[in-house]
């Protein structure tokens, strides 16, 4: 048995532990019972569906203008990356299949000060890329009007993604029909769009149909722009971390969160530098990088025509929306997991009895999500959405050395990391090296907030101690 | 003793009828306390929140069990998938019919259909383990167009009768079975009911006893196909 965690923060607050005993159905506390619900394709929903929104739908131009061709090399750094944080996380989630993700890995992994930094930066990280996901949807919104006829210009993008802003938090607070089957469904319909729109642009790629096209430079402008660009679109992997911290709902954890993970980093890893192929083949990386954030209309129109075109265009609308609302459903896990150990004040976590959501939580998120979506700033939202998310990945990895070393008792997980522990060690310092690569405006940002969340942890909860406490 | 599990939406304020409790006296009850949560809300937090609310709720309504006879205890289940929960506890406690809440009084006839693929024999068996020596009239209903139809109802009533209980049968020739089945509800204070095999319009249109009781008003016992874990024939 561990130890319970221990301390109190500074309104007098504790830790709220109980003794539970998890099945591979149910987590079973002493009076009452945790159904779990999600099955591997509820997982692999909730880890396909918020990731492919960006990486196919946003992303495309602003990687190749950025490097070329290339930028499907960038993507490719960044699946890489992306899994070699997926198994070690993996291995952490099924040793301790609790909701809270990675916040719960590293805080009882390294202890309270590096839990509060993560817990806090995965929850603000959920916002940046809540936002980067709303301005993404206002342009495909933007250019489904003008594909109806209403040309209204790019000036109406933000107002249109502050209105879904508010429209999804709404949703979220009083919505409570289960919208996990809707889910399910618009991530088949999306991966249909794509496999075939794939299919028929690699034919057209390697010159089976279609126009021949004249092949350009693969990597323009050098090996650098390549790294700053997977530094930038590395946001298109945050969504598996989404599925650790929806561990605790998972039925069969041992089999099923291992490959969620893992499953969803490799399909849609596969299905970015696919697409990125396809699109510099297609339109080239000039005319590409020229359509910015709604580059893959051109595409889809190039390839099948008009149909090609408004096809990407309802997927896109589909993909951000869908990355938009998957992510603001995890920040009420992210602020429950935080405040259930008194890291913040146990009332940012309670539910409305009207609707049983948590309805502080979700404005919590809501109110900053509108700020930074304003800004409009698509670049500077997804690479701080990243640095905070590589810097909890870093450290997953860096909890996971620490735990494997001390192999404390109760530390039993159903899955190991193949390759330990060369594994956790390139994933780990890969992810810090990553943030190198960012611009200075993103770097600073995130710098200050983990500072901020340090600062946060000393002020309110400097006596509260959780390291080694399940 | 044969055991019942009832589901209760514990902290929407759902009460057991009377009827219900005192129908439930030959048996031992397990009441399942659920809540069903939105995705969007962490299964633990509601239970920080509520469960002290529900678990005295809980106490309560099995203490009122065991006053109407049988033996009771409660489990409580915060959810996302009501149907998941109650399946997964009823396989748990090896409860042998699941119990759908509706107002009633006093129950003096029991509808018993055996229409469609369900298992009589366990159907039978319930019953009569169900009724006991009380003074409670069955009434066999099936809704056919086969020709062996009335032999079964015969069949089956006899064996009712053979452990000396009131019996009457009901045949109606239809391809419709669920809307003839609702016709023949009013003159009766509950139904117990065969669970059907998983199929396409249960799929389409829902379960059919939850439809049942819903179009009757009064409760249904829902009698559980035979599980794996059982072991005897299938």
């Amino acid at each position: 048995m561990s130890e319970a965690p221990s301390g109190q923060n500074i309104e007098g607050e504790t830790p709220s532990a109980e003794p539970v005993v998890e099945t591979d159905e149910a987590t079973v506390t002493e009076n009452a019972e945790l159904e779990r619900t999600l099955g591997l394709s509820g997982g692999l929903a909730i880890g396909i569906g918020t990731m492919i929104g960006a990486g196919i739908f946003v992303f495309p131009g602003l990687a190749a203008g950025r490097a070329g061709p290339a930028a499907a090399l960038s993507f490719t750094i960044g699946a890489v990356i992306a899994l070699l944080v997926a198994l070690p996380t993996s291995e952490l989630a099924t040793a301790m299949p609790k909701s809270g993700g990675g916040y719960y890995f590293i805080s009882r992994g390294l202890g309270a000060l590096a839990g509060s930094v993560v817990g806090l930066s995965l929850w603000l990280g959920l916002v940046f890329a809540t936002a980067f996901y709303l301005v993404g949807f206002g342009y495909y919104a933007v250019d489904a009007l003008g594909v109806l006829g209403i040309a209204i210009g790019e000036s109406l993008v933000i107002p249109i993604a502050l209105l879904f802003g508010v429209g999804f938090t709404l949703l979220n607070v009083t919505g409570t029909e289960n919208a996990a089957k809707l889910q399910n469904g618009v991530v088949a319909l999306l991966l249909s769009i794509l496999v075939v729109f794939l299919g028929f642009g690699i034919l057209d790629a390697v010159g089976i149909v279609g126009e021949p096209t004249t092949p350009e430079q693969f990597a323009p402008y050098g090996p650098f722009p390549i790294l700053t660009t997977a530094a930038l679109v590395f946001t298109s992997y945050l969504g598996f971390a989404q599925v650790a911290t929806v561990a605790g709902e998972m039925k069969d954890p041992g089999r099923n969160l291992p490959l969620a993970m893992v499953g969803s980093v490799v399909i849609v890893g596969v299905l970015y530098v696919a697409t990125i192929f396809v699109a510099t083949s297609a339109v080239g990386s000039n005319a590409l990088s020229l359509a910015g954030e709604t580059a893959m209309v051109a595409v889809g129109r190039e390839l099948l025509g008009p149909a090609g075109g408004f096809a990407i265009i309802l997927g896109g609308l589909l993909a951000t929306m869908s990355s938009a609302n998957a992510s603001i459903l995890s920040t009420s896990r992210a602020v429950y997991a935080v405040s259930k150990d008194a890291l913040l004040p146990g009332r940012a976590s309670r539910i409305n009895l009207k609707y049983g959501t948590p309805h502080v939580a979700l404005g919590m998120a809501g109110g900053p999500i509108l700020l930074l979506t304003a800004t409009g700033r698509v670049e500077v939202l997804a690479e701080v959405a990243s640095f905070l998310h590589l810097v909890a990945y870093g450290l997953i990895c860096v909890a996971l050395l620490a735990l494997r070393r001390d192999e404390p008792e109760w530390y039993d997980p159903d899955f190991r990391v193949p390759g330990y522990p060369v594994v956790p060690i390139v994933g780990g310092v890969a992810s810090f090296a990553l943030i190198l690569f960012m611009q200075p405006l993103s770097q600073i940002l995130g710098f200050l907030i983990m500072l901020g969340a340090a600062g946060w942890y000393f002020y309110y909860a400097r006596d509260v101690t959780l390291k080694g406490a399940l | 003793m044969t055991r019942v599990l009832m589901p209760l939406a514990v902290l929407e304020g759902e009460s057991v009828a009377y009827g219900l409790m005192d129908l439930l006296e030959t048996m031992d009850v397990t009441v399942l306390g659920y809540h069903v949560l939105p995705e969007q809300t962490p299964a633990d937090q509601a239970r920080e929140q509520y469960e002290e609310r529900a678990v005295s709720g809980l106490e309560d309504t099995a203490e009122e069990f065991r006053k109407a006879g049988g033996a009771a205890d409660y489990r409580l289940v915060f959810t996302h998938d009501r149907h998941q929960s109650v399946e997964r506890v009823a396989d748990e406690v090896d409860a042998r019919a699941y119990a759908i809440n509706g107002a009633t009084g006093d129950v003096n006839r029991l509808l018993v259909p055996l229409s469609g693929d369900v298992a009589v024999d366990r159907i039978l068996e319930f019953v009569t383990e169900l009724v006991g020596d009380r003074d409670i009239a069955i009434t066999l209903f099936l809704a056919s167009e086969a020709d062996d139809a009335d032999d079964l109802l015969q069949r089956s009533a006899r064996r009712l009768r053979d452990e000396g209980l009131e019996v009457t049968t009901e045949r109606v020739v239809s391809n419709r079975p669920f809307e003839t089945l609702i016709e023949a509800v009013p003159d009766h204070d509950a139904v117990v009911v065969g669970e059907a095999a998983p199929s396409l319009s249960q799929f389409l249109l829902g379960d059919e006893s939850e439809r049942l009781a819903a179009a009757s008003v009064g409760p249904v016992l829902v009698v559980r196909r035979e599980t794996d874990g059982d072991g005897a024939d299938e």
